[in-house]
């Protein structure tokens, strides 16, 4: 087997086949059974050995001899059994003979499986942790071999059981955190599960994990000094005398252990070295860890207070609308359901009748409908169930239209009232003859302008107002002589004494214009 | 000479009036579908909000920039004759399933901006499997697709999911139809307008769901409650009224209040001595309409409230009534013709009571059906002696 394929490609497709069929579960019990005999030294068995083990691990049903048989052919036919004649049987018949004479035994393949297997349920049962007594343990095996890799005289053995206890602490770490990870994506993730249990855990994980943040740089740096001290030996130096203390047999037929070995001790530590002391001085991957917790802290103490935000308010939308699926489901009739819906989200529209009184002011408030005049309402509606003959349906009054001209009405009668009043303005006083020749809007508003003027009480001869919004003065002055002025219009001529006018914007600072009586218009139209 | 001013201000009112009755006909109104009204109530929202809090106490929320606005309408009892509608074929109201897989729906919908057809579906199925009181949604049957078409297409609609890829109908056929869908949280959440929090009693409760803890004032809550059903029902009836109500709406505060609200929204009040009804000359706040045009039910609920008046204060059995539609179907044999198959009597004879009820003119007891006091608006005028035309074949 090449280190050289990546890992994804080195798996044999039917290496965990016996999990996954419909007898998974004698498949295990069975990989178990040789799996707890091999931890006794006991490497073959036969198959009556196989039948009698399967109680010891906990399987207590009965097994025909017909499944077992099954079940062992098919391990072995993936590879994870192998089958051997056995010899040192003794056989009363022949048909024995060919049922029982076989040796059966893990394969490699079948050991890997059965490791993966129990690797795996350690880590479906285990929940991850972070262990700073890992990193504990990390920095003492480092010391160890700087003291060991100082004494010439040091035994070799003990260097290379102290490495591979630094190579195993290391190796819990990496899964450590991998499940750790796992375990706290889970639980920002999931927030559906019973909120006591969810508070008390997230609560716990950040008390856990601000402990293991605030030591972390400390053994971080202490574990690095240490690394940076074996290095001093030569890494080099290491691993050839943990080699020595390995001492690997060479089997007959087999290649040399020892470059493997070195290569495998090779990657193991330029792993360590990425944890804690990056050759290249990057990043090490200890302060992603640093930096995971943190975030993670903080993450959860968001859910936490999203957690109490929802409590306060008493509730989330997503469990009001849960609740209100429930509700409808139990409503009695669509009728109830209709009533719950109007009641949770009030999308009801209000409902009017169209048809007034011709007159709705013909009665007074006391009198019965009974009595009081109804609406018209079509006899072709009875008749015909139409109100029209002639177009089917009756057209909605449109009032955008009728609010449109109003508006250009309003508009068209401000700028008349501005042209008029321009026109009318006055380079002084002038002669009311002066105006000779008015258009009709211009001559209304002079007559309103005269008729303000005119019905003020003299000031020392002269009458002086202005217009309701105050914008044009008007003086008016009794003619000193007993001309008339004569002002033609298309509709005729206006024959009024030839007063001396003066009209003018008023301007800040100017004399305020004389206050007008509020019922003056009511008197000049009297 | 105009006043500018007045002028304007005139124009102003008329515009605030039909932003309200806009409002009251759909409480989330968006610029999606229907864009002029939307606009005039964004225009007027400044003065909108403290006039329904003002008037009716309920809460309204003019979202301008996201397009919609929010009437959160409540009502101390809501009303079982306006159920949300499925938006295909002929708008037949939703069932309990329905109403269901919407609030399952609603609830996933939270989670996310954006999905599709498929994963919403699955989220359903898996919601309601571990709901045992719910049935499980299954997106093989048709049925259960249907209904689930009908509950998006209403979120469609208030614009809590935006179709961006696709569209909801294809799902009918398959149930891999392809469909994207943005989905707007916030709006979701304000589809709740009830003033308790479903999520908070133990069980299926109305009046519990609709109990208001903002009153400790009488005057408003009085004022508010009896706004509230003037410009939201048909027709109020002094004797329909608790006795405290009763009291302030004969009231002359009361009818103030009331007069102003009714006017201010654009309506006309009718005050007589059994109750009060608002008047909408435009049918613009208002689901339906009565009498109505071009329905055989409309046209038969008419003609049934005339042998409810005429036998007024006697009730009219209901095998009379039954028979006057027997007797027109023998009549006039083109009329009503989806109403001839078997037990099609029947059925026209229930929905035109149904109308009837809406408008609340009519009120069954043991004996028959009794006319309510304001069936009379709507009398045959005394019959001038004119010539009656010769009935047209309707349909």
């Amino acid at each position: 087997m090449s280190d050289a394929r990546p890992a994804f490609r080195r798996v044999p497709a039917d290496m965990f086949a016996f999990t996954t069929t419909e007898r998974s579960d004698l498949h295990t019990a069975v990989m178990q059974v040789f799996g707890e005999a091999a931890e006794r030294l006991r490497a073959a068995l036969t198959f009556d050995e196989v039948l009698a083990g399967l109680p010891e691990i906990g399987w207590y049903e009965p097994v025909s001899d017909e499944s077992l048989e099954y079940t062992l052919g098919a391990l072995h036919k993936h590879g994870l059994v192998d089958r051997a004649q056995n010899h040192a049987a003794h056989y009363a018949s022949a048909a024995e003979y060919e049922r029982r004479n076989l040796h059966y035994s893990l394969s490699r393949k079948g050991e890997a499986a059965y490791q993966g297997l129990l690797h795996a349920l350690d880590l479906l049962d285990g929940s991850g942790a972070l262990q700073t007594s890992v990193l504990d343990a990390i920095a003492a095996r480092l010391g160890e071999l700087d003291a060991l890799l100082g004494d010439e005289g040091a035994d070799d053995r003990r260097i290379h059981t102290a490495l591979a206890e630094l190579e195993g602490h290391l190796t819990e770490l990496r899964s450590g955190v991998v499940r750790f990870t796992g375990r706290l994506q889970r639980l920002l993730r999931d927030e559906g599960t019973d909120p006591a249990v969810f508070q008390e855990l997230k609560q716990a994980t950040i008390a856990y994990l601000t402990e293991f943040v605030t030591d972390l740089d400390t053994r971080r740096l202490t574990v690095a000094e240490a690394v940076a001290r074996v290095e001093e030996h030569g890494v080099e130096a290491l691993h050839a005398r943990a080699l020595r203390g390995a001492d690997l047999p060479v089997l007959p037929g087999q290649a040399d252990p020892a470059p493997r070995f070195l290569e495998r001790r090779a990657t193991r530590w330029a792993g360590l070295r990425d944890w804690f002391r990056p050759a290249d001085g990057g990043r090490a991957r200890v302060e992603d860890l640093s930096d995971t917790a943190r975030g993670a802290i903080v993450s959860l103490m968001r859910a936490l207070e999203r957690f109490s935000d929802s409590r306060r308010r008493g509730s989330s939308p997503a469990a009001d609308f849960r609740a209100l699926a429930r509700w409808f489901s139990a409503a009695e009739t669509d009728e109830a359901a209709h009533e719950l819906w109007a009641a949770a989200t009030g999308l009801w529209s209000a409902r009017h009748t169209h048809l007034a009184p011709d007159d709705p002011t013909a009665v007074g408030p006391g009198t019965s409908w009974f009595r009081a005049p109804g609406v018209h309402v079509s006899p072709l509606l009875r008749t015909h169930g139409q109100s029209d003959r002639v177009s089917r349906t009756a057209r909605v009054r449109d009032t955008t239209e009728i609010r449109e001209q109003r508006r250009q009405r309003a508009l068209r009668e401000r700028l008349e009232l501005e042209e008029a009043w321009s026109r009318l303005a006055t380079p002084g006083p002038v002669r009311l003859s002066a105006f000779a020749r008015l258009d009709q809007g211009s001559f209304s508003r002079l007559l309103e302008l005269l008729a303000r003027a005119l019905t003020v009480p003299a000031r020392d001869g002269e009458r002086r107002a202005s217009t309701a919004d105050g914008r044009l003065v008007v003086v008016l002055l009794p003619p000193p002589d007993h001309h008339l002025a004569y002002l033609r219009t298309a509709r005729g001529v206006l024959v009024a004494p030839d007063f001396i006018v003066s009209i003018s914007e008023s301007r800040p600072g100017q004399a305020a214009p004389v206050p007008l009586r509020t019922d003056f218009r009511r008197e000049a139209t009297a | 000479m105009t006043d500018l001013r007045s002028e304007l201000d005139r124009q102003r009112g008329t515009e605030r009036a039909q932003a309200i009755r806009a409002l009251l006909a759909r409480p989330l109104l968006t610029r999606a579908a229907d864009p002029d009204d939307f606009f005039l109530v964004a225009r007027h929202a400044a003065e909108l909000v403290p006039w329904f809090d003002e008037h009716t106490g309920w809460r309204l929320s003019v979202e301008a920039r996201q397009g919609y606005a929010r009437l959160a309408k409540v009502s101390a009892r809501p009303d079982g004759t306006r159920p949300a509608r499925r938006l295909r074929g002929n708008q037949d109201p939703f069932d309990r399933r329905r109403y269901a897989l919407f609030s399952v729906l609603a609830a996933e919908l939270l989670t996310g901006q954006v999905t599709t057809i498929g994963i919403l579906a699955g989220r359903l199925a898996q919601a309601t499997a571990v709901e045992p009181a719910i049935p499980t949604f299954d997106s093989a049957s048709r049925e259960d697709r249907r209904a689930y078409v009908d509950a998006l297409l209403l979120l469609e609609r208030f614009g809590v999911l935006t179709a961006t890829d696709g569209s909801t109908d294809a799902y009918l056929e398959h149930a891999d139809a392809k469909v994207l869908y943005r989905v707007d949280p916030t709006r979701l959440a304000r589809l709740l307008a009830a003033p308790q929090s479903p999520s908070r009693l133990p069980g299926p409760d109305l009046p519990a769901l609709v109990r208001e803890d903002r009153y400790d004032d009488d005057a408003d809550r009085l004022r508010h409650s009896l706004v509230r059903r003037l410009l939201d029902d048909p027709v109020v009836y002094f004797d329909e009224l608790p006795e405290a109500e009763r009291a302030y709406a004969t009231g002359a505060p009361g009818r103030r209040a009331v007069r102003a609200a009714v006017e201010e929204a654009g309506l006309q009040l009718e005050e007589r001595a059994e109750g009060m009804l608002a008047i909408d000359p435009d049918a613009v706040a208002t689901d339906e309409r009565f009498p109505a045009e071009n329905s055989v039910p409309g046209q038969t609920a008419l003609l049934l409230l005339d042998s409810v008046l005429a036998a007024h204060p006697e009730p009219v059995p209901h095998a009379a009534l039954a028979e006057q539609i027997a007797a027109r179907f023998a009549e006039l044999p083109g009329w009503a013709r989806t109403y001839r198959s078997d037990g099609g009597a029947q059925r026209l004879l229930a929905e035109a009571l149904a109308v009837l009820e809406r408008f609340n003119l009519i009120a069954r007891s043991e004996n028959g059906i009794g006319a309510r006091p304001a069936a009379a608006r709507y009398a045959a005028a005394p019959a001038a002696g004119a010539k009656t035309p010769r009935p047209r074949r309707a349909r």
